[in-house]
Protein backbone atom coordinates (compact mmCIF):
# COMPACT_ATOMS: atom_id res chain seq x y z
CA UNK A 1 0.00 0.00 0.00
CA UNK A 2 1.58 3.25 -1.06
CA UNK A 3 0.68 5.72 1.67
CA UNK A 4 2.77 8.54 0.17
CA UNK A 5 0.28 9.19 -2.60
CA UNK A 6 -2.47 9.69 -0.03
CA UNK A 7 -0.40 12.10 2.05
CA UNK A 8 -2.33 15.14 0.83
CA UNK A 9 -5.68 13.65 1.81
CA UNK A 10 -6.99 14.79 5.19
CA UNK A 11 -8.10 12.30 7.82
CA UNK A 12 -11.77 13.19 7.51
CA UNK A 13 -11.61 12.85 3.71
CA UNK A 14 -10.19 9.34 4.08
CA UNK A 15 -12.96 8.56 6.54
CA UNK A 16 -15.55 9.84 4.08
CA UNK A 17 -14.07 7.62 1.39
CA UNK A 18 -14.32 4.67 3.76
CA UNK A 19 -17.93 5.45 4.63
CA UNK A 20 -18.73 5.72 0.92
CA UNK A 21 -17.43 2.31 -0.16
CA UNK A 22 -16.68 0.52 3.15
CA UNK A 23 -13.27 -0.42 1.83
CA UNK A 24 -10.96 -1.16 4.75
CA UNK A 25 -7.97 -0.08 2.72
CA UNK A 26 -8.87 3.55 3.51
CA UNK A 27 -8.81 2.72 7.19
CA UNK A 28 -5.44 1.07 6.72
CA UNK A 29 -4.02 4.27 5.26
CA UNK A 30 -5.60 6.35 7.98
CA UNK A 31 -4.55 4.18 10.90
CA UNK A 32 -0.97 3.93 9.65
CA UNK A 33 -0.64 7.66 10.25
CA UNK A 34 -1.11 7.02 13.94
CA UNK A 35 0.92 3.84 14.46
CA UNK A 36 3.80 5.68 16.13
CA UNK A 37 1.54 7.75 18.34
CA UNK A 38 -0.49 4.70 19.33
CA UNK A 39 2.68 2.79 20.15
CA UNK A 40 3.72 5.68 22.38
CA UNK A 41 0.39 5.86 24.18
CA UNK A 42 0.29 2.09 24.76
CA UNK A 43 3.90 2.18 25.95
CA UNK A 44 3.13 5.00 28.36
CA UNK A 45 0.44 2.99 30.09
CA UNK A 46 1.70 -0.58 29.78
CA UNK A 47 5.45 0.07 30.24
CA UNK A 48 6.35 -3.00 28.20
CA UNK A 49 7.39 -2.95 24.56
CA UNK A 50 5.88 -6.31 23.55
CA UNK A 51 2.61 -5.63 25.35
CA UNK A 52 2.44 -2.17 23.81
CA UNK A 53 2.91 -3.67 20.34
CA UNK A 54 0.12 -6.21 20.91
CA UNK A 55 -2.06 -3.47 22.31
CA UNK A 56 -1.63 -1.34 19.17
CA UNK A 57 -2.75 -4.32 17.05
CA UNK A 58 -5.81 -4.74 19.25
CA UNK A 59 -6.58 -1.03 18.97
CA UNK A 60 -6.34 -1.30 15.16
CA UNK A 61 -8.78 -4.22 15.17
CA UNK A 62 -11.13 -2.44 17.52
CA UNK A 63 -11.03 0.73 15.44
CA UNK A 64 -11.76 -1.18 12.22
CA UNK A 65 -14.68 -3.00 13.82
CA UNK A 66 -16.15 0.07 15.49
CA UNK A 67 -15.86 2.31 12.44
CA UNK A 68 -18.06 -0.14 10.54
CA UNK A 69 -20.74 0.31 13.20
CA UNK A 70 -20.98 4.08 13.58
CA UNK A 71 -19.81 7.37 12.17
CA UNK A 72 -16.91 9.17 13.77
CA UNK A 73 -16.44 12.91 13.28
CA UNK A 74 -13.17 13.66 15.06
CA UNK A 75 -11.04 10.69 14.18
CA UNK A 76 -7.86 11.66 16.02
CA UNK A 77 -9.50 12.34 19.39
CA UNK A 78 -11.69 9.28 18.97
CA UNK A 79 -8.70 7.03 18.25
CA UNK A 80 -6.86 8.44 21.25
CA UNK A 81 -9.85 7.70 23.43
CA UNK A 82 -10.11 4.13 22.08
CA UNK A 83 -6.39 3.51 22.71
CA UNK A 84 -6.40 5.04 26.15
CA UNK A 85 -9.52 3.17 27.25
CA UNK A 86 -8.08 -0.08 25.91
CA UNK A 87 -4.87 0.42 27.89
CA UNK A 88 -6.77 1.32 31.06
CA UNK A 89 -8.95 -1.76 30.62
CA UNK A 90 -5.83 -3.91 30.28
CA UNK A 91 -4.35 -2.39 33.40
CA UNK A 92 -7.57 -2.97 35.29
CA UNK A 93 -7.55 -6.58 34.10
CA UNK A 94 -4.07 -6.95 35.51
CA UNK A 95 -5.18 -5.48 38.81
CA UNK A 96 -3.03 -2.39 38.36
CA UNK A 97 -4.55 0.98 39.00
CA UNK A 98 -4.51 3.37 36.06
CA UNK A 99 -1.80 5.94 36.58
CA UNK A 100 -3.81 8.89 35.36
CA UNK A 101 -7.22 10.37 35.97
CA UNK A 102 -9.53 10.16 33.00
CA UNK A 103 -10.27 13.88 33.08
CA UNK A 104 -8.20 14.79 30.04
CA UNK A 105 -10.35 12.52 27.86
CA UNK A 106 -12.91 15.25 27.98
CA UNK A 107 -10.76 17.48 25.82
CA UNK A 108 -12.71 17.66 22.60
CA UNK A 109 -12.59 20.01 19.65
CA UNK A 110 -14.96 22.22 21.64
CA UNK A 111 -11.90 23.19 23.58
CA UNK A 112 -10.39 24.57 20.40
CA UNK A 113 -13.53 26.56 19.69
CA UNK A 114 -13.40 28.06 23.17
CA UNK A 115 -9.83 29.17 22.63
CA UNK A 116 -10.69 30.69 19.25
CA UNK A 117 -13.52 32.59 20.85
CA UNK A 118 -11.12 34.01 23.43
CA UNK A 119 -8.60 35.02 20.80
CA UNK A 120 -11.16 36.91 18.79
CA UNK A 121 -11.85 39.33 21.62
CA UNK A 122 -9.73 42.45 21.80
CA UNK A 123 -9.98 42.66 25.54
CA UNK A 124 -8.55 39.17 25.86
CA UNK A 125 -4.94 40.33 25.73
CA UNK A 126 -5.43 42.74 28.64
CA UNK A 127 -7.28 40.09 30.58
CA UNK A 128 -4.56 37.63 29.77
CA UNK A 129 -1.94 39.81 31.43
CA UNK A 130 -4.14 40.04 34.51
CA UNK A 131 -4.82 36.29 34.50
CA UNK A 132 -1.17 35.44 34.02
CA UNK A 133 -0.27 37.24 37.24
CA UNK A 134 -2.83 35.14 39.11
CA UNK A 135 -1.15 31.83 38.25
CA UNK A 136 0.89 30.15 40.96
CA UNK A 137 4.64 30.92 40.76
CA UNK A 138 5.59 27.55 39.22
CA UNK A 139 2.95 27.75 36.50
CA UNK A 140 3.73 31.39 35.79
CA UNK A 141 7.44 30.63 35.47
CA UNK A 142 6.95 27.65 33.14
CA UNK A 143 4.28 29.33 30.96
CA UNK A 144 6.39 32.48 30.60
CA UNK A 145 9.59 30.62 29.77
CA UNK A 146 7.82 28.30 27.31
CA UNK A 147 5.43 30.62 25.48
CA UNK A 148 6.97 34.05 25.85
CA UNK A 149 10.66 33.23 25.89
CA UNK A 150 10.22 30.24 23.52
CA UNK A 151 12.42 27.97 25.59
CA UNK A 152 12.30 24.20 25.15
CA UNK A 153 11.41 21.80 27.98
CA UNK A 154 15.07 20.90 28.29
CA UNK A 155 16.15 24.52 28.64
CA UNK A 156 13.42 25.24 31.18
CA UNK A 157 14.55 22.22 33.12
CA UNK A 158 18.11 23.56 33.14
CA UNK A 159 16.97 27.06 34.18
CA UNK A 160 14.70 25.81 36.93
CA UNK A 161 14.83 22.86 39.27
CA UNK A 162 11.79 21.21 37.67
CA UNK A 163 11.81 17.81 35.95
CA UNK A 164 10.47 17.49 32.39
CA UNK A 165 7.24 15.95 33.67
CA UNK A 166 6.74 18.76 36.17
CA UNK A 167 7.32 21.34 33.43
CA UNK A 168 4.73 19.72 31.15
CA UNK A 169 2.27 19.54 33.99
CA UNK A 170 2.84 23.20 35.02
CA UNK A 171 2.37 24.34 31.41
CA UNK A 172 -0.79 22.32 30.89
CA UNK A 173 -2.31 23.25 34.22
CA UNK A 174 -1.26 26.86 33.70
CA UNK A 175 -3.01 26.97 30.34
CA UNK A 176 -6.14 25.41 31.79
CA UNK A 177 -6.19 27.90 34.67
CA UNK A 178 -5.63 30.81 32.30
CA UNK A 179 -8.63 29.71 30.28
CA UNK A 180 -10.81 29.47 33.38
CA UNK A 181 -9.69 32.90 34.59
CA UNK A 182 -10.26 34.44 31.15
CA UNK A 183 -13.77 32.99 31.09
CA UNK A 184 -14.41 34.56 34.47
CA UNK A 185 -12.95 37.95 33.47
CA UNK A 186 -14.89 38.00 30.19
CA UNK A 187 -18.12 37.17 32.03
CA UNK A 188 -17.50 40.03 34.48
CA UNK A 189 -17.14 42.44 31.54
CA UNK A 190 -20.70 41.72 30.34
CA UNK B 1 4.86 40.71 24.59
CA UNK B 2 1.22 41.22 23.67
CA UNK B 3 1.45 39.19 20.49
CA UNK B 4 3.29 36.40 22.28
CA UNK B 5 0.51 36.22 24.81
CA UNK B 6 -1.75 35.06 22.02
CA UNK B 7 0.48 32.01 21.56
CA UNK B 8 -0.61 30.68 24.91
CA UNK B 9 -4.18 30.23 23.80
CA UNK B 10 -3.71 29.62 20.12
CA UNK B 11 -3.93 25.94 19.32
CA UNK B 12 -1.18 24.76 17.05
CA UNK B 13 -3.37 22.29 15.24
CA UNK B 14 -0.72 21.34 12.75
CA UNK B 15 -0.10 17.61 13.00
CA UNK B 16 3.47 16.64 13.58
CA UNK B 17 4.62 14.07 11.05
CA UNK B 18 6.24 10.85 12.20
CA UNK B 19 9.69 11.73 10.91
CA UNK B 20 9.72 14.99 12.82
CA UNK B 21 8.60 13.19 15.93
CA UNK B 22 11.37 10.61 15.52
CA UNK B 23 13.89 13.43 15.06
CA UNK B 24 12.58 15.11 18.19
CA UNK B 25 12.96 11.89 20.16
CA UNK B 26 16.56 11.50 18.97
CA UNK B 27 17.36 15.19 19.62
CA UNK B 28 18.04 15.86 15.97
CA UNK B 29 15.78 18.87 15.64
CA UNK B 30 16.79 22.52 15.77
CA UNK B 31 15.85 24.58 18.81
CA UNK B 32 12.87 26.20 17.09
CA UNK B 33 11.63 22.94 15.60
CA UNK B 34 11.85 21.26 19.01
CA UNK B 35 9.90 24.12 20.50
CA UNK B 36 7.25 23.68 17.82
CA UNK B 37 6.87 19.98 18.71
CA UNK B 38 6.63 20.88 22.38
CA UNK B 39 4.00 23.52 21.69
CA UNK B 40 1.99 20.85 19.92
CA UNK B 41 2.49 18.55 22.87
CA UNK B 42 1.09 21.18 25.22
CA UNK B 43 -2.04 21.39 23.05
CA UNK B 44 -2.44 17.76 22.16
CA UNK B 45 -2.80 15.13 24.88
CA UNK B 46 -2.48 12.34 22.32
CA UNK B 47 0.92 13.60 21.18
CA UNK B 48 2.00 14.34 24.72
CA UNK B 49 1.18 10.83 25.98
CA UNK B 50 2.78 9.31 22.89
CA UNK B 51 6.06 11.19 23.41
CA UNK B 52 6.14 10.19 27.07
CA UNK B 53 5.64 6.55 26.08
CA UNK B 54 8.06 6.58 23.16
CA UNK B 55 10.78 8.03 25.39
CA UNK B 56 10.56 4.82 27.39
CA UNK B 57 11.39 2.60 24.41
CA UNK B 58 15.02 1.58 24.75
CA UNK B 59 16.24 2.21 21.23
CA UNK B 60 15.00 4.15 18.23
CA UNK B 61 15.82 1.15 16.03
CA UNK B 62 13.36 -0.94 18.04
CA UNK B 63 10.78 1.79 17.67
CA UNK B 64 11.16 1.92 13.89
CA UNK B 65 11.05 -1.89 13.65
CA UNK B 66 7.88 -2.06 15.74
CA UNK B 67 6.16 0.59 13.63
CA UNK B 68 7.17 -1.16 10.40
CA UNK B 69 5.93 -4.52 11.69
CA UNK B 70 2.66 -3.05 12.93
CA UNK B 71 2.06 -1.29 9.60
CA UNK B 72 2.74 -4.51 7.68
CA UNK B 73 0.29 -6.43 9.86
CA UNK B 74 -2.27 -3.68 9.42
CA UNK B 75 -1.86 -3.80 5.63
CA UNK B 76 -2.35 -7.58 5.70
CA UNK B 77 -5.40 -7.19 7.88
CA UNK B 78 -7.08 -4.60 5.67
CA UNK B 79 -6.10 -6.45 2.45
CA UNK B 80 -7.48 -9.73 3.86
CA UNK B 81 -10.80 -8.08 4.55
CA UNK B 82 -10.78 -6.61 1.05
CA UNK B 83 -10.07 -10.01 -0.54
CA UNK B 84 -12.82 -11.59 1.52
CA UNK B 85 -15.18 -8.85 0.38
CA UNK B 86 -14.21 -9.34 -3.26
CA UNK B 87 -14.57 -13.10 -2.95
CA UNK B 88 -17.99 -12.60 -1.50
CA UNK B 89 -18.85 -10.32 -4.40
CA UNK B 90 -17.77 -13.00 -6.91
CA UNK B 91 -19.55 -15.67 -4.94
CA UNK B 92 -22.72 -13.63 -4.92
CA UNK B 93 -22.70 -13.13 -8.66
CA UNK B 94 -23.28 -16.80 -9.75
CA UNK B 95 -26.59 -16.72 -7.91
CA UNK B 96 -27.71 -13.85 -10.08
CA UNK B 97 -26.65 -15.71 -13.22
CA UNK B 98 -28.27 -18.91 -11.95
CA UNK B 99 -31.54 -17.12 -11.31
CA UNK B 100 -31.51 -15.62 -14.81
CA UNK B 101 -30.74 -19.06 -16.33
CA UNK B 102 -33.54 -20.73 -14.36
CA UNK B 103 -35.97 -18.03 -15.48
CA UNK B 104 -34.94 -18.50 -19.12
CA UNK B 105 -35.31 -22.30 -18.87
CA UNK B 106 -38.75 -21.84 -17.30
CA UNK B 107 -39.82 -19.52 -20.13
CA UNK B 108 -38.58 -22.05 -22.75
CA UNK B 109 -40.36 -24.92 -20.98
CA UNK B 110 -43.56 -22.88 -20.82
CA UNK B 111 -43.24 -22.07 -24.52
CA UNK B 112 -42.72 -25.75 -25.44
CA UNK B 113 -45.59 -26.93 -23.22
CA UNK B 114 -48.01 -24.34 -24.59
CA UNK B 115 -46.93 -25.10 -28.18
CA UNK B 116 -47.40 -28.86 -27.67
CA UNK B 117 -50.76 -28.26 -26.09
CA UNK B 118 -51.87 -26.13 -29.04
CA UNK B 119 -50.56 -28.74 -31.54
CA UNK B 120 -52.43 -31.51 -29.77
CA UNK B 121 -55.61 -29.47 -29.92
CA UNK B 122 -55.14 -28.96 -33.64
CA UNK B 123 -54.78 -32.78 -34.19
CA UNK B 124 -57.90 -33.74 -32.25
CA UNK B 125 -60.01 -30.96 -33.80
CA UNK B 126 -58.74 -30.62 -37.39
CA UNK B 127 -60.08 -27.71 -39.41
CA UNK B 128 -63.28 -28.87 -41.21
CA UNK B 129 -64.01 -26.19 -43.77
CA UNK B 130 -62.00 -27.62 -46.74
CA UNK B 131 -62.93 -31.35 -46.21
CA UNK B 132 -66.65 -30.76 -46.11
CA UNK B 133 -66.75 -28.92 -49.45
CA UNK B 134 -68.37 -31.10 -52.14
CA UNK B 135 -66.26 -31.75 -55.26
CA UNK B 136 -67.45 -30.06 -58.38
CA UNK B 137 -68.46 -32.86 -60.78
CA UNK B 138 -69.13 -30.67 -63.76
Amino acid sequence: MNTEKYKHIEDNQLLEKFYADKDNEWLGILLQRYTLLLLGVCMKYLKNEEEAKDCVQQVFLKAITELHKYKVDYFKSWLYMVAKNHCLMKLRGKGKQPTEINERLLATPDDVEDKKRHLEKDSTLNNMEIALQQLNPEQLQCVTLFYLEKKSYQEISQDTSFSLLQIKSHIQNGKRNLKIMLDRLNKNEH
Amino acid sequence: MNTDLKDILSNSNKDIDNQKLMDYLTNELSKSASHEVEENMADDDFLNDAVEGLQEIKSTKNMEAYVEQLNLDLQKQTAKNKKRKEKRRFKDQPYTYLTIAILLILIIICFVVIKKHLDAKRVTNPPVAENTRKPNLD
